[in-house]
């Protein structure tokens, strides 16, 4: 079909072209036989699982009939099918108990994006020029199996690997299986503002390789290190229902919450008590506050077990952690220590839980240890109210970014000599967009422009799949079955499962189907053993003992939306580890030449930027600015002042790696000596909402890493900040700074 | 007949935003994009305000949905020409689109600034339009919108409960506008006030519980609960 015909066809099936269609055979409306039969503006109820973060919230997808645009041999017209028209949540589900966030309310746009990619896609132009042609099914797969079948055939099937980012489904079975009957390594899984570090101080600590679970709704006393639990981190949801129970789900009794931080977030603005603590300190108040509590007699060292041992000095009772030496390290009074110390101990349950910049310093594990240990010593683990694990059932384990790095990966094909091939020839892409996320240091973009062949199959194209050669786009979560076995967020265990919503909209494939084809194409010498997709979700799924009243765990699921499981997470073994001293934090740029800490935040819209292609969310005021499609630098007033900048002016921040420029925004809530910056705008290639839309604060975070973990330490830049000529693109809802008492009654 | 109403918590309110997408997301309403959202038109009928006090280290912030406060005594009635605003039976101000003609005199009289003007016709680039609600109408331009309590949910429910039994009376609970129903800390609470035993009545009752601009007299049918205070439980 040419573009007129497109024009054509869109044209007649407009609302005031119908009249126009009449009498002209060439230009009539062709309705196709509906694929499905729903009654008429009556709603049917369908699940699935929301895709944009790991939590996995479960989805009520309403739906109703609708004509939906199609071609079917060569002829265009229009077809009634059930379409997608609202996401709830799913009130029995045990992570989001009926609940979704703003974002998951936007992922319906996911499905319906002008800018999806339609149909498989042959590169046509230079790598990186966007120019495509659309392809069959049958020849973009042929061209997958011969690529595959070349490497492997020349004995060097490592030399295909595969990128993805984390999965919680089943997926990432088929993802790993295909890898290893291939002989290729596991799959690569890249989220520069993941968790990997606080899974290695959990198994450490706990033997427990896994994020926590927040029980909060029962807890008295919360203290978060940086963790945005009511916004972006772990499972938001869950923790922000949680969180409304602790506030006021008991009768007479009222938890508290204390945020540590040094730029206030959306979390730490709902905290009773606000605490500014330096940047990569935050371990050391941790510490403070057990010193405070072992001197008090309260608790003895030995009450921490394990979690205690970790930490230099634990046994004799953490002497160098002395309230006048917190206040010199962290900037936090030493009264306010000792009360939080104490509060903390005599306010069972209590937890403290740390995420986000507190972990992404070069001391970033200690810092999590040292929250852990300051959880055990109140034994605050595994108990109500407390930090708590999710029993993840057998075989439903996710890829998550424990193994191998992006950074690795780029080294490895980077370090090739020049003229010789790279050891990365074949590269599949899923979903992941390192290109734009990660720091330019790692040179992504370099090393995938190595590689012979590169795959995506992505429903996108973004910064990293528009360097492929092929694109096999993936159905959308409302189009295909959905499944996903939460990490956290509920203290049972639990694995969602859904049938698609409805029809594929364009000519997409699920690619776990495509991989098992692919894999039955290339004839395995032991092949895989599903023909489907839903072949893999039914094993597994049956391999779970049912609930009461059905024969089958795989029916029960799709017949609830959630199999729940008993409720017992076992720890295994940690293993050996000696106990760490803390060191200061180091910075990328030193305090003379670069005074201002640099902060990027994930953003309560974009998160790191995957989600920036959604309408809904660009025109979502922050609540703390009110800006909608923008991209700001946060500076303290006092700061502002110094530097001459207003509201809205234009400046530059600059570290050792780069510069960029923003509008800034005033904002009471960060230190004098620190500048904050929202992640995930600044997307060059990332559909017609994002493109060229704001700055990408990214560009100028140096590579420093956490040395024992190779964690990228994102919180550790240090910058400059200078005011430019003029006035930058920032578009708020809201009007100026507001006192709160002049609407108080 | 009903007197519908709405609580916030602001003990729980978390500022999370789900109930703006939510919002969007049930009732048609357009993205404007960024030149026009520049121009002061973009449209939420939920919006979280935020109140900055004191300086850093000492400082606080403070969240606040706003909406149509469905006012007993609403300042933007009376001054339509064409009746397209008008009061139901059931204690909404509801807005009759086709009778507006766009003077844009509610949206003056409104203390609350929660109406907002359509300067154009709406678009949404295909397929994004497939996602459209055919349970509510979407507006055109020179019409003035805003929130209605879902009054499409409040239809539906009340259909049902008809066909269920003589009364019709609603369930507590079984009728949700789509920004309570995504709250995520649970801090949005509809309901009936006229029935003492409804959730939304009982906490309209709560001694934290306060109107905005209450001096003004409106009369909101919102009523806001104020942060609560911790203190100390005193060992354990």
């Amino acid at each position: 079909m040419d573009r007129r015909q497109f024009v054509k066809a869109t044209a007649i099936t407009g609302a005031s072209a119908s009249l126009t269609a009449c009498g002209n055979p060439e230009e009539q409306v062709i309705r196709f036989i509906s694929d499905e039969l729903l009654p008429p503006g009556l709603a049917v109820t369908r699940r699935s699982v929301c895709p944009l973060c790991p939590a996995g919230c479960g989805v009520e997808v309403r739906v109703m009939e609708g004509d939906v645009e199609v071609e079917r041999d060569g002829v265009r017209g229009v077809v009634g099918t059930g379409l997608a028209k609202k996401l709830e949540g799913q009130p029995a589900h045990p992570v989001n108990r009926g609940r979704l966030c703003a974002r998951g309310q936007a992922a319906i746009q996911v499905t319906y994006h002008p800018d999806r990619v339609r149909q498989p896609l042959r590169r046509t132009g230079e790598r990186g020029s966007g120019q495509f042609e659309p392809v069959s099914w049958e020849a973009a797969i042929a061209e997958v199996t011969a690529r595959l079948e070349a490497v492997a055939a020349a004995g060097n099937p490592g030399a295909v690997r595969f990128l993805t980012r984390p999965l919680r489904s089943l997926r990432g079975v088929v993802i790993s299986e295909f890898l290893d009957r291939l002989g290729a390594p596991p799959p690569v899984v890249h989220d520069a503002f993941g968790d990997a570090l606080l899974r290695q101080a959990n198994l450490e600590s706990f033997g427990l390789g896994q994020l926590p679970t927040l029980d909060i709704a029962a807890s008295r006393y919360v203290v978060s290190f940086g963790a945005d639990i009511l916004g972006t981190w772990n499972s938001p949801v869950s923790q922000s229902v949680g969180y409304g129970d602790m506030r006021q789900g008991r009768p007479g009794i009222r938890g508290k919450f204390v945020q540590v931080e040094f730029r206030m977030s959306q979390t730490g603005a709902n905290a009773d008590q606000w605490v500014p603590a330096r940047p990569g300190t935050e371990g050391f108040l941790a510490l403070g506050m057990a010193r405070a509590i072992l001197a008090s007699g309260r608790r003895s060292p030995s009450d921490a077990g394990r979690a205690g041992t970790l930490i230099e000095g634990w046994a004799d009772g953490l002497e160098a952690y002395a309230p006048d030496a917190v206040e010199r390290e962290t900037g936090v009074p030493a009264d306010t220590v000792d009360q939080l110390g104490r509060e903390f101990a005599e306010n069972p349950p209590a937890v403290a839980v740390i995420a986000g910049a507190p972990l992404a310093h070069t001391n970033g594990l200690f810092n999590a240890l040292a929250v852990n240990a300051l959880n055990a010593l109140v034994g605050s683990v595994g108990v109500a109210g407390g930090v708590r694990f999710t029993p993840v059932p057998e075989g439903f384990g996710g890829l998550d970014e424990s193994g191998e790095t992006v950074e690795a990966l780029a080294r490895s094909i980077l370090d090739a000599p020049v003229g010789e091939e790279p050891p990365v020839q074949v590269l599949l892409l899923h979903d992941a967009n390192p290109v734009f996320g990660a720091p330019p240091a790692w040179r992504v973009g370099d090393a995938l422009s190595r590689v012979g062949f590169v795959v995506s199959f992505g429903p996108f194209i973004d910064e990293t799949s528009i360097l492929s050669d092929w694109i096999l786009p993936d159905h959308s979560f409302l189009e295909a079955f959905a499944d996903h076995a939460p990490e956290a967020g509920t203290v049972m265990a639990a694995a969602s499962a859904a049938r698609p919503a409805m029809r594929p909209l364009h000519d997409t494939r699920d690619t776990a189907d495509v991989l098992l084809d692919v894999g039955r194409r290339l004839e395995f010498e032991t092949p895989m053993e599903w023909e489907t997709y839903e072949d893999v979700l039914r094993e597994r799924f049956d391999a779970l003992p049912p609930p009461e009243g059905f024969d089958s765990a795989w029916i029960a699921a799709q017949a609830t939306g959630v199999w729940v499981g008993p409720e017992a997470a076992s720890a295994g073994a940690p293993p050996e580890a000696r106990p760490r001293a803390y060191r200061p934090p180091e910075f990328d740029g030193g305090a003379d030449a670069f005074p201002y800490h640099f902060l990027p935040y994930v953003s309560q819209a974009f998160l790191d930027g995957s989600v920036a292609h959604l309408p809904w969310l660009q025109e979502l005021p922050d609540v703390v600015t009110t800006a909608m499609w923008s991209s700001w630098v946060e500076l303290n007033p006092r700061t502002a002042a110094e530097l001459g900048v207003g509201e809205g002016d234009l400046v530059e921040i600059r570290s050792a790696h780069g510069a960029i420029q923003a509008p800034a925004v005033i904002f009471p809530g960060i230190a004098p000596d620190a500048i904050a910056m929202p992640l995930g705008q600044g997307h060059e290639n990332f559909t017609r909402y994002a493109s060229g839309r704001g700055t990408n604060p990214i560009r100028v975070l140096g590579p420093t890493v956490e040395p024992e973990t190779g964690a990228w330490a994102w919180a550790a830049t240090r910058v400059t900040v200078t005011r430019l000529e003029g006035a930058g693109d920032l578009i708020k809802f809201g009007g100026a700074l507001r006192e709160h008492e002049d609407l108080e009654r | 007949m009903p007197r519908w109403g709405m609580t916030v918590d602001l003990d729980r309110c978390t500022g999370c935003e789900a109930c703006v997408t939510a919002c969007h997301a049930e009732n048609n309403i357009p993205t404007v994009g960024p030149e026009e959202a520049a121009r002061g038109r973009a449209m939420h009928w939920i919006r979280v305000e935020r109140y900055w006090e004191g300086e850093f280290p000492d400082v606080r912030l403070k969240f606040r949905p706003v909406f149509c406060q469905q006012c007993d005594n609403a300042p933007c009635e009376p001054v339509c020409p064409t009746y397209a605003s008008y009061h139901t039976d059931d204690g909404l101000n509801a807005q009759v689109y086709n009778r507006c003609i766009g003077t844009r005199y509610c949206a003056n009289a409104c203390s609350y600034n929660v109406r907002f003007f359509n300067f154009h016709n709406p678009e949404w680039d295909r397929p994004l339009d497939l996602q459209l609600n055919p349970d509510v109408s979407v507006r055109e331009v020179g019409v003035m919108e805003k929130c209605t309590f879902c009054i499409q949910r409040i239809q539906a429910a009340r259909i049902e409960a008809r066909a269920d039994d003589e009364e019709g009376a609603i369930e507590d609970g079984a009728l949700q506008p789509a920004c309570a129903q995504s709250c995520t800390a649970n801090a949005l609470v509809f309901g009936d006030l006229d029935d003492p035993e409804s959730r939304a009545s009982r906490l309209s009752r709560s001694p934290r519980g306060g109107k905005l601009l209450e001096e003004l007299g409106a009369e909101p049918s919102v009523t806001y609960l104020q942060k609560g205070d911790w203190y100390e439980s005193g060992g354990g």
